[in-house]
């Protein structure tokens, strides 16, 4: 079982990674913060449960979502489920920056796809998540950020595979709709761009 | 041996591209998936502009852990 300087040392190294994390998930300071304080005391005090050292941190991350998807649940239970109907109404569903920017007659000449990536900015890119509904939001993190399997991701939003396999497709749609929005936005690709594909 | 891997066509490798990367794809899809971006110069492209899009975002750095967190935490784990 990993000890208590283990476990001090991991939380050390990595605490700016778990703020990170936090900080996508609550979009707020200072409520990243206590989610952070409080994953790491719930994680001391389940460290028994740890059975791979090497997975340290995306079993803190995990620990932390159930903490943050648990008040989540509380919340929505005095709220009457009005947060998560966005969810449903959202249009995103088949979006693909690829296709926005795939110009055929270009494919020996130029490469817009990977320009495009190369002008993105790790802020953009924090800016589109911020904009996403709140089950986007984790499923992105959970998924791309975390590295967690669809398994893993089910077990822990307690909903079966099939949904979570279909809550991943929506969540990167919509990444990559307000991706492409902050980019027009930006400047960064031009209407024209559009339909060209 | 025997099983022979089935022909997908772009429209399907399209629907699978994510999962692919994702490496949840069953074994045979997968298999299907490897012989037709081999062949499929479109669909490597796409294959290869989630999989860049997929990296970005997995080396987000967003904010430093400001002190006060430090200090908070300090007094957590100095309880333990």
């Amino acid at each position: 079982m990993p000890d208590r300087d283990f476990f001090s040392n991991q939380v050390d190294v990595n605490l700016d990674r778990f703020y990170a994390h936090a900080l996508l998930m609550t979009k707020n300071e200072a409520d990243a913060e206590d989610l952070v304080a409080e994953g790491i005391a719930k994680a001391w005090k389940a460290i028994e449960t740890l059975e791979n050292e090497s997975r340290f941190v995306p079993w803190v991350m995990r620990i932390m979502t159930n903490h943050f998807i648990s008040d989540k649940r509380k919340a929505r239970e005095k709220t009457k489920h009005i947060e998560y109907i966005e969810e449903y109404s959202d249009d995103a569903e088949h979006f693909s920056l690829f296709e926005q920017l795939h110009q055929p007659f270009l494919l020996w000449w130029g490469n817009p796809e990977k320009e495009f990536l190369d002008d993105l900015l790790q802020k953009d890119i924090i800016a589109a998540i911020e904009a996403l509904p709140e089950q986007f939001r984790v499923a992105v993190l959970m998924a791309d950020i975390e590295g967690l399997s669809y398994q893993e991701i089910s077990e822990t939003l307690e909903v079966p595979v099939g949904t979570v396999r279909s809550r991943i497709a929506r969540a990167r749609s919509a990444l990559q709709k307000q991706l492409w929005e902050h980019a027009l936005e930006k400047g960064l690709v031009s209407q024209e761009s559009e339909g060209l594909s | 041996m025997g099983d022979e891997i089935k022909k997908l066509e772009c429209e399907q490798a399209i629907t699978m591209i994510l999962e692919y990367l994702d490496k949840e794809l069953p074994d045979h899809d997968h298999e299907a998936m490897d012989v037709h971006l081999e062949t499929c110069r479109s669909c490597f492209s796409r294959m290869e502009f989630e999989k860049m899009l997929k990296g970005k975002v997995n080396a987000l750095q967003i904010k430093k852990a400001p002190d006060s967190l430090r200090d908070k935490i300090k007094k957590v784990t100095g309880k333990f």
